[in-house]
């Protein structure tokens, strides 16, 4: 059962984990939240697109450290809340934590480097994510969120086949084994 | 437990994590407290960038616009000027067309304000080669019942007379060739002369003598003597007179249009058609002389002016 989810373990040993260029992490999550806020000057198209997840997805299950991951993706979704104007700093922070948390988890355990894989991995955190901002803005903010609908759906298959030649690109900032 | 809280620190840092961000979270909406630190933090690490990128964004697609623009530019000039001529061209023909409506026009409702007349419509179809000959082609010969001597004329006034019929063309005097003569008078004072080219493009009344009173823009109309045009058919008017020896010397002003004519009606009978009579004394007549003129540099046949003692040559 190499591929079974055990997010409570550490990594193990043996599993490759990819480094990166000094300050590629840095600037990549950063260059992403200004992406994520420039685009949307420029139309609603860039909704369908979550460039911070996307991020925090890959550099979760590249860097295979449930630690690191989960600081990553929380700062990067305080972030996000924060450039958000109209969110509680937190929302996004807690649905990122607990995907950064996850992808390093699952890093290690299964195959991340196939462009299929990486489709189905974020299409599925994509969800995920979306479950715990949902059950987040129900029970914190007693706000009505959906847990799904079919523009949901849409924006996951569109996040995720954008997320193959990012995931791509941003290979070639990781440092030669 | 030492193994324990090692093997469990990620799960418990994200525990503590997450905790973090609830009470956060409940701070904010509970006290409706508003992070402004963080949100402080976020907006200064970010907005450099931001500014950067539309700055960027800015220059690179205003240039990209400008380029793409002027190349557009470019090629919708090109294709409006291509429009532009071929649009000129169709109104061109449009305005040829129209012109043509109209002189047909005119020319139909003639024809169709005189039934008594005999008339056949001719399209000119060229001149004569040589420069100090005034005449014309026209488009109908003997096929179509064309003689000598037929009178052709536009709703203005008298053009000319055949000279030549061949099967299918027919050339024509202009009454300003210098071989061309018209019986005609005076609408006003029915004083009788006649009308003959003189080579340049304004023919002169011959045979006025110097009491008659005649001034700048007299009508001037046929007599019908010639037995060519019928009577008080406008010719033309007087464009300028002053004495001469033995007669006055008058330049007429043809009424049509000598130089451009395009279309014409060739009087098919010589038979008398009663054309609009302008108004004139009765009077006017008494004591004018008939002068018949005829075509081909022919004098008057039956008498010179009273006043005139000269025979006409």
């Amino acid at each position: 059962m190499a591929y079974m989810l055990n997010v409570g373990e550490r990594s193990d040993p043996n599993v490759e984990v990819h480094k990166f260029y000094g300050g590629a992490v840095l600037a990549v999550c950063l260059l992403a939240l200004v992406f994520q806020a420039f685009l949307h000057k420029y139309g609603r198209w860039s909704e369908l697109i979550d460039l911070p997840l996307l991020v925090t997805i890959y550099f979760g299950v590249s860097r295979r450290n449930p630690v690191t991951g989960l600081f990553l993706g929380g700062t990067i979704g305080i972030l996000q809340d924060a450039l958000s104007h109209d969110n509680p700093i937190g929302m996004y922070g807690i649905a990122k934590t607990i995907i950064g948390y996850l992808a390093s988890s699952i890093g290690g355990r299964i195959d991340t480097e196939h462009p299929l894989s990486r489709f189905a991995l974020v299409f599925f955190f994509f969800h995920f994510h979306q479950i715990i901002l949902a059950i987040t803005q129900r029970v914190l903010l007693n706000h009505s969120a959906p847990l799904f609908t079919l523009r949901l759906l849409l924006d996951s298959l569109v996040t995720a086949a954008f997320a193959v030649p990012l995931f791509a690109l941003l290979d070639r900032l990781r440092r030669p084994s | 437990m030492i193994d324990t809280y090692s093997r469990h620190r990620p799960l418990a840092l994200l525990a503590i994590v997450v905790v973090a961000q609830v009470m956060l979270l409940a701070f904010q909406i509970k006290g409706e407290h508003d992070v402004r630190l963080i949100r402080y933090w976020a907006v200064a690490l970010v907005t450099p960038l931001e500014r950067a990128g539309t700055w960027s964004f800015s220059k690179v697609g205003g240039a990209w616009g400008g380029y793409v623009g002027l190349r557009n530019a470019r090629a919708e000039n090109d294709r409006m000027r291509i429009e532009l001529d071929q649009l000129r061209l169709r109104n061109r023909e449009l305005e040829s067309q129209a012109a043509e409506g109209q002189r047909l026009s005119t020319v139909l409702n003639f024809r169709n304000a005189h039934p008594e007349a005999s008339m056949l419509a001719a399209q000119v179809i060229g001149s004569s080669a040589d420069p100090t000959s005034h005449t014309l082609f026209i488009n109908r010969g003997e096929h179509d019942r064309l003689r000598m001597n037929m009178g052709v004329v536009t709703p203005d006034g008298i053009v000319g007379k055949i000279v030549e019929v061949l099967p299918n063309t027919a050339q024509v005097l202009l009454i300003n060739d210098k071989d061309s003569g018209v019986g005609a008078l005076f609408s006003a004072t029915r004083t009788h002369g006649v009308v003959r080219g003189s080579g340049d493009p304004e023919p002169r009344m011959e045979y006025v003598v110097n009491d008659e009173k005649v001034q700048t823009g007299d009508a001037i109309a046929t007599s019908g003597e010639d037995r060519i045009f019928p009577k008080d058919f406008p010719i033309g008017t007087v464009e300028s007179a002053k004495p001469g020896n033995p007669f006055q010397v008058i330049r007429v002003q043809p009424s049509a249009r000598l130089d451009r004519l395009e279309e014409v009606l060739v009087l098919l009978s010589q038979q008398e058609v009663v054309f609009k009579k302008p108004e004139a004394p009765a009077t006017a007549a008494a004591g004018a002389p008939a002068a018949e003129a005829a075509h081909g540099g022919a004098a008057p046949a039956k008498a010179a002016p009273a006043n005139s003692s000269a025979a006409p040559q």
